[in-house]
């Protein structure tokens, strides 16, 4: 009899189908793994089974008896403790009533036993003592930690209730290997105690060293349940990629070796990445894969002056960059789209032309605005973006979604940039208006602009780029080019499956 | 060398800004007995003992809002509703006095339905924001001038007494300890107390970030109403203050506390945006504003300049606040 069980979950968030008819079993003393790549419902599942999302349809079962959980309280007092993966830290509370928040020491006031709270801190904390370094102790703040020392307080964290069911929500992406191994060690006391594991990873290697059964995931449903004893690396990997899809080559010829190369990345390190190395070429589209979170998108916003660099160099066409701000990387060429903001960067209520202008702006120094040259310059590549708009002068507020967003692309894309930075672009956008971006994207590469691309939709990635690099854990992992861009080669890469690295 | 050289800077910096997480009251306190220092400067007399307690008689009151304003502030909240409860308290006890017939029992009754009523103002705000989701700033607002209309309808206009034994002992001396420092002495108690209870761990938590504490389970609707409860206890201990010190009903009494209150808290060092700061803190925040009064007022400066000399001096105080903690 499973601990815990569920089953037809479905949940929708608007149109977008989150999960369909989903189903796990989880057994007293297993340690549950659950896969899959970005976007399969992974996390909603779990903030389902936690009680922050409630689902649109299905049942929840533990014990057999059907619950129902309206908050994060009712699944706390159903006996589940979850270790989230944006982690769920006061940070500005000490460790150790970060750990005891929600069973806090106290005595027949509700005076909070400090003494108590820091002994019982120290022993969850021994463990872990000899591999997170001196700043760890009972009275340190969060926001004085180190990420891995963060996710080790959640980890603590969730294990100090007496919960009977642990989700653990992707705990090691910041942890070292000697971290890792103090954690499985504790998992493995957990099972043996009888307690339920769910186990989301991205280390394929750590699925086979931790896991007892799989769950594999694939659009929004859940498509096998697996021993791990049973199978192996590649059979999970086809397992997340479903059928094969052969993907064209489409941009062969602008792979030759004479063109000029425009950016050259060399060693760059910054938050969340490590000794990133690149070239790119005029006119190429390179594409940055991987599992969401890897370092691509804060590689992307260093080029681009957001966040700063803390090792290596730029070069762009041939010139080492000065310390990189927006303002200079506009100044030098670079546009950078993210899907994140193409929504948020909609000037509510104000006129077409005045959305288009915000870029233009800042690169080119007039004194006046003029509102009919601004007109004039953006036709060209609202034209291309098929964008439909009565006139310049209507307000933004008129059109339709799609080309609210086409707008806010077009600022852009207006003064010619010459390499294009596309931070998962199409996250946010409608699907006409992705449409027409890659085939805007088209033209652009045919007329010499350069393109980064990152996205975490893998299809639109392999069909739309020429090379692939693939990211794991701020690294590159692995470059796929031509026929070695499959879904199977991108998902071993990204899933680090370290045993295929060395091809 | 140099990367020694950096830990320890680190480390330096990290003790100053936990000694500031630990005592967020410490730059306050020091602002505080500066602007004592500099009013004895001007007026000797006021750092004696009549005059110091001439000073706290005045800003008591100030400093109980205050220590009730942080508990919401805590939690990432506010309450702009202090100042018409205060009034909404103040006229309900003398008329419930004056109603039961001005005797010992009568006073008993109307300071015990005055405290009831500031708690119930507190809860009713509490609803509205933790329960419909209500955004602070208006809602207390609005509720604040409900709570002021509630206190004209009931007293359209100031000037009914109090019996003489509420000011009386008010003003007087138990044991030989005058009254008011008694009162001082029971709210340090309190503050204390419940600055150790997880009630106050809690609400720093809602306010450090809400998110997190509601996933991890804890009750954030029930303490944010605690808050907002606590908030109008305090500011009806105020108005029974200040009853004692103006001996009458006043529908209009507590209309200048609120922002001060609210000035106060961040004088104190508690942030706006909730997570941190403490209770001792905003009272001393409530001195500093009370001794810049004095200050302003002692060095002889001519009434049309002591607003505006005022204003200049707490936003100083706030800029050096920030600067400090911003180090």
């Amino acid at each position: 009899m499973p601990l815990l069980k569920v089953s037809n979950v479905s949940k929708s968030f608007g149109k977008v189908v989150a999960l369909q008819n989903t189903a796990i079993k989880v057994e007293i003393g297993e340690v549950h793994i659950l896969i899959g790549s970005n976007g399969c419902g992974k996390s909603t599942l779990c903030k389902i089974i936690a009680g922050s999302v409630r689902p649109d349809r299905g049942s929840i079962q533990i014990n057999d008896q059907p619950v129902s959980f309206h908050s994060p309280i009712d699944a706390f007092q159903a006996g589940i403790g979850v270790f989230y993966q944006e982690l769920s830290l006061s940070k500005l509370r000490t460790v150790g009533e970060n750990i005891f928040l929600g069973n806090l020491p106290v005595n027949r006031l509700g005076l909070i036993d400090q003494k108590k709270l820091k002994q019982r801190a120290t022993a969850i904390m021994k463990p872990f003592a000899e591999v997170v370094g001196a700043d760890f102790h009972p009275g340190a703040i969060i926001s004085d930690l180190r990420e891995d020392q963060r996710q080790i307080v959640e980890i603590l964290k969730t294990i100090s209730t007496d919960a009977k069911i642990l989700i653990f929500d992707e705990p090691t992406s910041s942890l070292d290997r000697k971290q890792v191994k103090v954690f499985f060690e504790l998992i493995g006391r957990l099972r043996k105690q009888g307690k339920a594991i769910i186990f989301i990873s991205h280390r394929l290697d750590e699925v086979f060293e931790i896991g007892d059964k799989i769950t594999v995931m694939r659009d929004a449903n859940t498509v096998a349940e697996l021993k791990v004893a049973d199978t192996d690396k590649d059979s999970i990997v086809h397992l997340m990629v479903g059928q094969k899809i052969e993907y064209q080559n489409n941009h062969q010829e602008t792979l030759d070796s004479e063109r000029k190369t425009v950016l050259d990345i060399q060693h760059l390190s910054g938050s969340n990445f490590d000794d990133v190395s690149f070239e790119m070429k005029r006119g190429e589209i390179l594409g940055f894969g991987g599992l969401h979170g890897q370092g691509q998108s804060d590689i992307l916003q260093t080029i681009f002056g957001v966040r700063p660099a803390t090792n290596g160099k730029i070069v762009v066409k041939g010139q080492v960059a000065p310390k990189m701000s927006p303002h200079k990387a506009v100044d030098l060429g670079f546009a950078y789209i993210s899907g994140d903001r193409v929504r948020q960067g909609i000037i509510q209520n104000r006129p077409i032309v005045e959305n288009l202008s915000p870029v233009s702006l800042v690169k080119n120094r007039h004194l006046l605005f003029s509102r009919a040259r601004m007109a004039e310059k953006s036709k060209p590549v609202l034209k291309q973006l098929n964008t439909l708009f009565s006139g310049f002068e209507t307000s933004v507020n008129n059109l339709s979604g799609g080309n609210q967003q086409k707008i806010v692309i077009s600022r852009w894309l207006i003064d010619n940039p010459e390499i294009l930075l596309l931070d998962d672009p199409t996250k946010g956008i409608d699907l006409q208006a992705k449409a027409d971006l890659f085939s805007m994207i088209r033209q652009l590469l045919k007329t010499g602009v350069s393109i980064i691309l990152y996205s975490s939709e893998d299809e639109e990635l392999l069909n739309n780029t020429d090379r692939v690099l693939v990211f794991h854990g701020g690294e590159i992992t692995r470059e796929l080019v031509g026929d070695e861009r499959t879904e199977f080669n991108l998902y071993q890469a990204a899933f680090g499956d370290s045993a295929k690295l060395a091809l | 060398m140099t990367g020694l050289n950096l830990t320890m800077k680190r480390s330096k910096k990290r003790s100053f800004r936990r000694m500031m997480l630990d005592y967020p009251y410490l730059m306050s306190l020091m602002v505080c007995l500066f602007l004592l220092i500099v009013n004895g400067i001007f007026e000797p007399r006021s750092l004696g003992f009549e005059g110091l307690l001439g000073t706290l008689n005045s800003y008591l009151p100030l400093m109980i809002v205050a220590m009730g304003q942080t508990y919401v502030v805590f939690a990432g909240d506010i309450d702009l509703s202090v100042g018409s409860i205060i009034s909404l308290v103040n006229v309900a006890t003398v008329a419930l006095i004056a109603y039961y017939g001005s005797g010992y029992d009568a006073i008993g009754i109307g300071i015990l339905c005055g405290l009831g009523i500031g708690v119930a103002c507190g809860f009713f705000n509490g609803i509205c924001i933790a329960v419909f989701r209500f955004q602070p700033i208006v809602t207390t607002f609005a509720t604040g001038v409900i709570f002021g209309g509630l206190a004209l309808w009931i007293m359209p206009n100031s000037g009914m007494a109090v019996p003489e034994y509420y000011w009386d002992n008010y003003a007087g001396e138990v044991l030989g300890i005058p009254f008011v420092i008694l009162i001082l002495i029971f709210m340090a108690l309190l503050i204390t107390i419940i600055a150790r209870h997880k009630f106050t761990l809690l609400l720093k938590a809602i306010g450090d970030d809400i998110q997190p504490a509601f996933q991890t389970g804890l009750p954030v609707v029930q303490t944010r109403i605690k808050g907002y409860m606590m908030c109008g206890l305090f500011a009806a201990i105020s108005s029974l203050c200040l009853t004692g010190d103006t001996a009458s009903g006043d529908p209009l009494l507590g209309v200048k506390t609120t922002l001060l209150s609210v000035a106060a808290v961040v004088l104190g060092g508690t942030a706006l945006s909730g997570g941190s700061g403490s209770t001792i803190g905003s009272a001393v925040g409530a001195l500093i504003i009370g001794l810049i009064g004095s200050v302003v007022f002692f060095a002889g400066i001519s009434y049309e300049y002591q607003n505006l000399v005022q204003g200049l001096i707490v936003l100083l105080a706030l800029a050096g606040g920030v600067m400090v903690s911003k180090r």
